[in-house]
């Protein structure tokens, strides 16, 4: 996609984000905090395998897509990759929809945040609202569609903060593992997260 | 992202509620939308107009919506009971084109619900997304008053990212104006409506009946 355009679809459509956090809180409102990671889990999978598979020869190939928005996983993110295997995600693809509706129905609704818990709680320890759940099985459904010299990438969540500040790390009895993976230092992860909204990994076995 | 997903779903949607019943979902989610942005009032049409441009009012969440002043709706005393809008791009635009660009083919779920909805709803709708903002539309107009008299919002013409176009005749002939008039905003905006004073007598009513 060029690039002005992304920029461009990324500025519009309030309503459509808006209507679909409360199409979300409709299905926490029926089918509870559970029910609700479900659906978030499936629509992020569903996405992810509506989506073309890709391959790549070389992990550089890989990661040049990857940061151009060319891939599948960052096809709706804009993404940076400090070493081979950290990546990086500047702002946040639900900032916009999340300020859309704040600015227009006022506070996020708690089930948000209590979807989340149940996911920390039951899935993996990694997000901070619904907007993380949708996001972090994306990126994994959609990791495990790309192979790079006929290995399929995995993937694995660090931190993240959301629009309202928000924050989720990983447990600190894996934080060292991650790291290494991801070729960053703790204080670097910190300084990272001082003007970027997420840190992740993408590795091959 | 959030939109892209929700796409990708309407094909499960349909299987699992049935065509009914992705359109109650999404009429759900329009009703739900309006209600929680609350109410407005305003003392006359000129400031209802001017929130309008200013992107004040609950209507401004579909984007760049167009007070059509040339176009005022009166009532048989002649008296300006209300106004057509016009929308420059469809909320749904950057979500079809973000589909092409990341999934590729827009599932056949999405014809199927606005076909349904065209036939046991009204003839209004040129894709599935069509229910979910004429239904906002309309249960919005129920929360806002100009003069203390409730407004309400009538469908009248839409234009399909594949460039089908809608024309509500009827509708059209109930507040005097020509559809070939109508028909040629479609070439400059996605989606024209009246908004305008519930149960005023109007003129092309009067006529009509």
């Amino acid at each position: 996609m060029h690039e002005e355009r992304r920029a461009q679809l990324g500025q519009h459509n309030p309503f459509v984000d808006v209507a679909a956090y409360l199409f979300l809180e409709d299905i926490g409102d029926k089918q509870g905090a559970a029910g609700m990671n479900n659906y978030l889990m499936s629509l992020a999978t569903s996405l992810a395998k509506s989506m073309p598979k890709e391959e790549y020869l070389n992990w550089d190939d890989f990661l040049r897509s990857l940061e151009k928005g060319e891939s599948i996983i960052s096809s709706f993110e804009e993404v940076k990759c400090p070493t081979d295997n950290c990546v990086i995600t500047q702002t946040c693809p639900f900032t916009r929809g999340w300020q859309e509706y704040t600015k227009r129905i006022g506070e996020f609704a708690d089930i948000h945040k209590e979807v989340a818990e149940y996911y920390n709680a039951t899935v993996k320890p990694g997000a901070v609202d619904s907007q993380c759940i949708i996001h972090q099985t994306f990126r994994k459904a959609a990791a495990e569609r790309i192979t790079v010299a006929g290995k399929h990438v995995k993937y694995a969540q660090i931190e993240a903060v959301t629009p309202n500040a928000d924050e989720k790390r990983a447990p600190d009895e894996w934080l060292p593992i991650l790291l290494d993976k991801a070729g960053i230092t703790e204080t670097e992860l910190n300084m990272t997260m001082r003007n970027n909204d997420c840190v992740w990994i993408l590795y091959t076995d | 992202m959030l939109d892209v997903a929700l796409v990708s779903l309407i094909k499960n949607m349909s299987e699992k509620a049935g065509i009914e019943g992705a359109i109650q979902y999404w009429s759900r989610v329009g009703e739900n939308l309006a209600k929680r942005i609350g109410e407005e009032a305003y003392m006359g049409w000129p400031s209802f107009n001017v929130a309008l441009k200013e992107g004040r009012t609950a209507y401004s969440i579909e984007g760049n919506v167009t007070a059509l002043t040339d176009l005022a709706i009166t009532d048989v005393d002649g008296d300006v009971v209300g106004y057509i809008y016009a929308l420059e791009e469809c909320v749904f635009n950057p979500t079809i084109e973000r589909i092409r660009y990341s999934v590729g083919e827009i599932p056949d779920a999405d014809k199927a619900v606005a076909e349904e909805y065209n036939n046991t709803v009204q003839n209004t709708a040129t894709c599935n997304f069509c229910v979910i903002h004429q239904k906002f539309r309309s249960e919005v107009s129920k929360n806002i008053t100009v003069e203390n008299q409730v407004l309400e919002c009538v469908q009248l013409a839409n234009r399909g990212f594949k460039g089908d176009t809608k024309i509500a005749i009827r509708s059209l002939e109930k507040i005097g104006i020509n559809p070939e008039y109508v028909r040629s905003l479609l070439r400059n905006y996605a989606c024209v409506y009246g908004i305008l004073m519930k149960g005023a007598r109007l003129r092309g009513k009067e006529e009509a009946e």
